[in-house]
C-alpha cells in the first residue's frame, strides 16, 4: 500500500509564514550559537592538530637548559653520552625603544624550526623576523624598523617559533606576555654581532630514539636522571624539560579547557531553546485545541499529531544546524582562529573536518531538542479529545480560583490572575533570565576583576622593586663542594648594593603537590628582623601565607601545608600562623633566620632585595628577575588582550539571548490571551489600558526575575570563577564583584525588555475585535 | 441492529457534587438510519453522543457497532475505532485555519483506505468555487459544509452530529440538514444527530427523546419528510 502524505503537512509553510517572527528569532539564535560553537570547535580542533603535529614537523626540543657560560666540547660530549643530542639555542635579549623586550635567536636549522607566516626570513645582518603575534600586538609589520639603543633592524618577515607558542618569558610566570615580550630570529651574520656577554647560553636537547619517553611519567623520570647527569658536568642556571615548559605546553592545555567551556555553553543554550520551543508549541496547541479535538475525535492518532507539531521546530532546528555549521566552517572558524592567533603564537593550520564538532553541535543538540519536544508534546496530547474540544487543557481537575481580597484594586487583581495563569511560562522565563544574565555577568565581571586585581596589586605591593638574585647553580652543587664554596663567595661579594633603600631577604622556591590542581611554584620569603617593607611581627617559627595562597587553596591559620622541592623528593610541612595581605603571588613569609636555618643556607645567606627605588649597581648576571608592578600586572595585561574581544561577544550574545527569550515568552502570553484582549477591546478598553494589564504583568515578573536572580548568579559566578581560575592559571586572581555590574545588568535587562514590550504593545493593537467572536462555545 | 447502546450510565463530579447525567440509556439503530436525539439542555444527549464517539467513557453499559464491542478498548484501539467507523460534525466547525477548503476535506480523506473522491464531494457540497479559499474567507454555512465534507469523505459507518445547525440561520440550517440527508443517503452512513430543535425530528427515521439522563421516548417516524420541506 502506498503511504499517503498527511495533508496536515501542507499547512507548515503557511504556519511558518504566519509565525515568521518566532521561528526567525529561534533560527537566528540557533544558527548563531551552533555556528559560533561549531566554528570554535573546528578552529580549536584544526589548530590543535596543527599544534600537535608541530612537535614533529618543526622538531620541537625535548627540553632546554641554561648555563652561565658556554659549554666546552668535553662537557657536551659527556652529557650527550646520557642518550641525548644537544643543540645550541643561544639568545640575546634586546630592549627596544617601545619598551618591550625581544628575545633574539639565530635562525634554527635542526630543532625548533621556525615557521614563516609572512614575508621572508632575514638574510642580511640588519634584518630580523619577529614573532607574528608580538607584531600584531605592537602594530608592527614587515618593512618596519625596530630600534634599540645599539641596533636598528628591519623586519623582513613574521614568524612563529614552535618552542614559544605561548610567550612565557620565564617558565615560572603566572601568565604569558605577548605585548611586552616577543621572539625574533636573525641570520647567522646578524646574530654574530651580539657579544658573548649579551648572550644567554641556552641549549636544547632531544632524547635519542632508544630512550625517548612515551608518557609524562617516563618523561619526568628520565629528565630527573638527565638533570643529575648534567649537574655532574656543568652548573645549571635553568633546566626545563618539555612537559614542564609552559611556552610549549600551555597552548595545548588551554585548548582543551576552552573546548569544555564552549560545549557546556552550547548545551545550556540548546536546553533553553528546546524549552522555548516546547512552550511555544504548547501555546500553539492551546490555540488549536478545538481543531485537535476534532482531529482526535475523527481518528487521528496521538503519534500523527505529535509528529505534525514537532515538524516545524525540528525543521527550524535542522536549518539552524545546517546554516550554523556552514557559518561555523567559514565565518566563525576564522573569527575563533583569530582569537587564538591573538593569544598564541601558532604556526599555520589547515581547516579539518571535525566529526566531534559535528556530533557536539549537530547530533547531540538535535536529539536533545527532539526529546524535550517529544516528551512535552506527548504529555499535552495525552489529554482526551473531549478535553481538547472543551479547550480544557489542564491536567488536574480545574482548581478553584485563588481568592484575592476585594480591597486589592481591580487592575492589580487582574494582573495577578495573569501571572497565576502563566506561571509555567514565567518559570521558564526565570530560568532563561538566570542563564542569559549569568552569561552577561561573565562578560562584565571579567574586565572588572582584572582592573580590581591591578588596583589591589598597586595598593599592596611589598615594595616597588623586588630583586630576586640568581645564585649560580654551581654554588649549590653538593658533589663539588670546593667549587660551590668559591662560587658562593664570589656571588656574595658581587651581589652587594649601596642603595640605601635596599633590604636583603632570602627567597626560596618550593612547589605545591600535584593533586587536584597542577603543581605550582610557591615563593618563600625570609624577612629581615624589623623589616621596613614587610609589616608583620614574626615570632619565632611563625609563618604567614599570602592572601593569594589563602584564597586559592582555602587555607586558614592553623592549617598545615605541605610543599616540596621542584626537582627532588624532599617534602616540607608548615603550620600557617596568619595571612599576609599580598595578592601578587603564592608566597610564604617567615623570619629570615628561620628560613636560612630551615633549609641550612647559612646565617648570612640572602638571595634578594626589597627596594622602593631602582637598584642600579647590581651586576646583571646575578639578577634572576625583578618583580615590579609591571611584572605583576603581566597577567592582567595579557588576559585583557586575549579575552577582551571574547568578553564583548559574550555580552552581546547574552543580551540577544535575553531579548529572544523575553520576546518569545511574552508573545506566547499575549497570544494565549488574544480572545480576552479582543473582548476587552469590544468592551471599550483602550490598547494602553490593555497593555497595562497584560504587559505590565510580564514587566513585573521580568523586574522580579532580574532582581531575584542577581544573588543566585553571583553565587554561581563565584563558584565558576574559582573553578576556572583553579584549573587554568597558575597564581591567583581574586573574585571581585563590582556593585556597578549589578546596575549595568539591570539597566541592560530593562532596556532589552522595553524593546520587547513596545513590540508587544504593537501586537495588542493588532489583535482584531472579531477574535473574541471566533470559536467560542 | 447496527448500533447497539445498552444501559449506559455516566456521572460527573464526586461526593455531594456528583451528578448522574445518563441513567441507563439503551438504544438500537439500524444501518443507514437517520436518528435524531432530542431533549432539553442537560438531558445527557451530547454525553451519549460523545460516548458513542469514543471520546468519553461510560461508567457502565455497553456499546457495539456492527457487533464490535467498545468496552475495554484501550486508547490505541479507540482511536482506530474512531478512524474506521466515525465521522464528527460539531456546532462549531473547527476547521484548520491555514488549510484551504479542499485541504480541510483531505484531512478527513487521509484517514481512510478508500475515501470518497474529493472533487465529487466538493461538487456535492456545492463548494467547487470555494475549494481554494481559507476558512476565514467563508460564511458560517460554507464552513459547516466543509466540516461535513471532512467528516463524510472517509465514508464513516456512523456520522455523529452535535447541534450542527446551532450556530446557523434558518435558511442555512435547512441547507445543511439537506446536505447531511443527501450524503448519508448517497453513501449509506448511519446518522446520529443531537439537537434541541424539535422541528428536525420530522426528517428523521428514528426520534429519541431524552430527559434527566433517561430515554423517555424512542420511536420510528412513519411520516418522514425531506429536509427541504422542514419549517420552524
Amino acid at each position: 500500500m502506498v503511504r499517503k502524505k498527511n495533508p496536515l503537512y501542507r499547512r507548515l509553510p503557511r504556519e511558518l509564514r504566519s509565525e515568521l517572527g518566532k521561528y526567525l528569532v529561534i533560527f537566528l539564535l540557533l544558527t548563531g550559537s551552533i555556528g559560533f560553537v561549531s566554528g570554535f570547535l573546528v578552529a580549536d580542533g584544526s589548530i590543535l592538530a596543527a599544534y600537535e603535529e608541530s612537535f614533529e614537523k618543526y622538531n620541537i626540543e625535548d627540553g632546554n637548559f641554561h648555563l652561565s657560560e658556554k659549554m666546552n666540547r668535553a662537557q657536551r660530549s659527556s652529557i650527550e653520552d646520557f642518550g641525548v643530542t644537544l643543540y645550541d639555542n643561544f639568545y640575546a635579549t634586546e630592549t627596544l625603544t617601545n619598551g618591550s623586550r625581544l628575545r633574539i635567536f639565530q635562525n634554527r636549522s635542526e630543532v625548533n624550526l621556525v615557521c614563516l607566516m609572512e614575508g621572508r626570513m632575514p638574510e642580511t645582518a640588519d634584518e630580523i623576523a619577529i614573532d607574528r603575534m608580538y607584531a600584531d600586538n605592537n602594530g608592527l609589520s614587515v618593512g618596519d624598523t625596530l630600534q634599540s639603543e645599539s641596533r636598528s633592524l628591519t623586519i623582513s618577515g613574521l614568524v612563529a617559533l614552535p618552542d614559544y607558542s605561548c610567550l612565557f618569558e620565564d617558565n615560572g610566570d603566572s601568565m604569558f606576555d605577548a605585548v611586552q615580550f616577543g621572539m625574533a630570529v636573525m641570520s647567522a651574520e646578524g646574530f654574530s654581532t651580539f657579544h658573548d656577554a649579551e648572550l644567554t647560553w641556552s641549549y636544547s636537547w632531544k632524547y635519542d630514539a632508544d630512550i625517548a619517553p612515551t608518557d609524562e611519567d617516563a618523561e619526568q623520570e628520565i629528565s630527573e636522571e638527565l638533570m643529575k647527569a648534567m649537574l655532574r658536568e656543568v652548573g645549571l642556571e635553568a633546566f626545563v624539560p618539555r612537559y614542564l615548559n609552559q611556552a610549549i605546553m600551555f597552548t595545548g592545555d588551554d585548548f582543551s579547557s576552552d573546548k569544555a567551556m564552549m560545549t557546556a555553553l552550547l548545551y545550556m543554550v540548546m536546553a533553553i531553546m528546546a524549552f522555548v520551543f516546547a512552550v511555544t508549541t504548547n501555546a500553539t496547541i492551546a490555540k488549536e485545541a478545538n481543531v485537535i479535538g476534532v482531529l482526535r475525535a475523527s481518528g487521528y492518532t496521538r503519534g500523527e499529531l505529535i509528529r505534525h507539531y514537532m515538524t516545524l521546530p525540528l525543521l527550524v532546528t535542522l536549518a539552524g544546524m545546517l546554516v550554523g555549521n556552514l557559518l561555523g566552517y567559514t565565518v566563525f572558524k576564522n573569527l575563533c582562529a583569530g582569537m587564538y592567533y591573538g593569544s598564541y603564537s601558532l604556526p599555520t593550520y589547515e581547516t579539518r573536518w571535525n566529526a566531534e564538532a559535528f556530533l557536539l553541535t549537530t547530533l547531540v543538540p538535535g536529539i536533545l531538542m527532539l526529546l524535550i519536544n517529544f516528551v512535552l508534546l506527548r504529555r499535552t496530547l495525552s489529554l482526551s479529545p473531549l478535553k481538547f474540544l472543551r479547550r480544557d487543557l489542564s491536567r488536574k481537575s480545574r482548581s478553584r480560583a485563588l481568592p484575592l481580597p476585594r480591597r486589592v484594586p481591580f487592575f492589580t487583581r487582574f494582573r495577578l490572575r495573569i501571572i497565576f495563569q502563566n506561571a509555567g511560562n514565567y518559570a521558564i522565563l526565570f530560568v532563561g533570565v538566570l542563564f542569559a544574565n549569568l552569561l552577561l555577568m561573565f562578560g562584565l565581571i571579567f574586565p572588572s576583576v582584572l582592573n580590581h586585581y591591578q588596583a589591589t596589586l598597586e595598593d599592596n605591593l611589598l615594595c616597588n622593586y623586588q630583586y630576586i638574585l640568581q645564585i649560580p647553580l654551581s654554588a649549590m652543587n653538593e658533589e663539588r663542594k670546593l667549587e660551590s664554596l668559591l662560587s658562593m663567595l664570589l656571588f656574595s661579594l658581587d651581589a652587594q648594593t649601596e642603595n640605601e633603600d635596599a633590604e636583603e631577604f632570602t627567597a626560596y622556591s618550593l612547589v605545591t603537590l600535584e593533586g587536584e590542581y597542577k603543581s605550582e611554584e610557591v615563593l618563600l620569603y625570609g624577612i629581615a628582623a624589623d623589616s621596613r617593607y614587610i609589616n608583620a611581627d614574626f615570632e619565632e617559627e611563625q609563618i604567614y601565607i599570602s592572601q593569594a595562597y589563602a584564597e586559592k587553596f582555602g587555607t586558614q591559620p592553623g592549617d598545615i601545608i605541605t610543599l616540596k622541592e621542584e626537582y627532588g623528593d624532599e617534602y616540607y610541612d608548615f603550620t600557617v600562623s596568619g595571612v599576609y595581605a599580598y595578592e601578587g603571588a603564592l608566597a610564604l613569609f617567615m623570619e629570615q633566620d628561620y628560613l636560612n636555618a630551615y633549609f641550612d643556607l647559612g646565617d648570612d645567606y640572602f638571595s634578594g632585595y626589597f627596594s622602593d627605588t631602582e637598584i642600579t649597581d647590581l651586576n646583571d648576571q646575578y639578577i634572576s628577575s625583578v618583580i615590579d608592578l609591571e611584572a605583576l600586572t603581566k597577567i592582567t595585561r595579557q588576559l585583557n588582550v586575549s579575552m577582551g574581544t571574547m568578553m564583548y561577544m559574550v555580552d552581546a550574545f547574552s543580551v540577544v539571548m535575553f531579548l529572544v527569550l523575553i520576546y518569545l515568552l511574552s508573545k506566547t502570553i499575549i497570544e494565549k490571551n488574544a480572545q480576552s484582549v479582543s473582548m476587552a477591546k469590544i468592551l471599550g478598553y483602550t490598547p494602553g489600558e490593555i497593555g497595562r494589564l497584560y504587559i505590565l504583568s510580564t514587566t513585573l515578573v521580568v523586574i522580579l526575575c532580574l532582581l531575584v536572580t542577581l544573588p543566585l548568579e553571583t553565587r554561581i559566578m563565584y563558584w565558576l570563577f574559582r573553578a576556572v581560575m583553579l584549573t587554568s592559571i597558575t597564581g591567583w586572581i581574586p573574585f571581585y564583584m563590582d556593585p556597578l555590574i549589578y546596575v549595568q545588568m539591570f539597566a541592560l535587562g530593562i532596556t532589552a525588555y522595553t524593546l520587547v514590550a513596545l513590540l508587544e504593545l504593537r501586537r495588542i493593537r493588532q489583535i482584531p475585535m472579531d477574535e473574541a467572536l471566533k470559536n467560542v462555545e | 441492529m447496527f448500533l447497539e447502546i445498552q444501559e449506559i450510565r455516566k456521572s460527573f463530579g464526586s461526593g455531594e457534587n456528583r451528578t448522574e447525567v445518563l441513567k441507563g440509556a439503551s438504544l438500537a439503530v439500524d444501518k443507514g438510519e437517520f436518528c435524531v436525539l432530542l431533549g432539553p439542555s442537560g438531558s445527557g444527549k451530547s454525553t451519549l453522543l460523545n460516548i458513542v464517539g469514543g471520546i468519553d467513557a461510560a461508567d457502565s453499559g455497553e456499546i457495539a457497532i456492527g457487533g464490535e464491542r467498545m468496552s475495554g478498548m484501550k486508547e490505541r484501539r479507540l482511536t482506530d475505532y474512531r478512524r474506521r467507523h466515525l465521522g464528527y460534525v460539531f456546532q462549531m466547525y473547527n476547521l484548520i485555519p491555514n488549510l484551504t477548503v479542499r485541504e480541510n476535506i483531505e484531512v478527513g480523506a487521509y484517514l481512510s483506505e478508500d475515501p470518497l473522491d474529493v472533487d465529487d464531494l466538493l461538487h456535492t457540497l456545492g463548494l467547487d468555487e470555494h475549494q481554494r479559499k481559507l476558512p476565514g474567507q467563508l460564511s458560517g454555512g460554507q464552513q459547516q459544509r466543509t466540516a461535513i465534507g471532512r467528516a463524510v469523505v472517509k465514508k464513516p459507518d456512523i456520522l455523529l452530529c452535535d447541534e450542527p445547525t446551532g450556530a446557523l440561520d434558518y435558511q442555512t440550517s435547512r441547507e445543511i440538514l439537506k446536505l447531511i440527508e443527501t450524503v448519508s443517503r448517497r453513501y449509506g452512513s448511519t446518522v446520529l444527530m443531537v439537537t434541541h430543535n424539535d422541528a428536525i425530528r420530522r426528517m428523521a427515521d428514528r426520534v429519541v427523546r431524552l430527559r434527566d439522563g433517561q430515554i423517555r421516548d424512542n420511536r420510528l417516524n412513519e411520516q418522514r419528510i425531506p429536509a427541504e420541506e422542514l419549517e420552524w
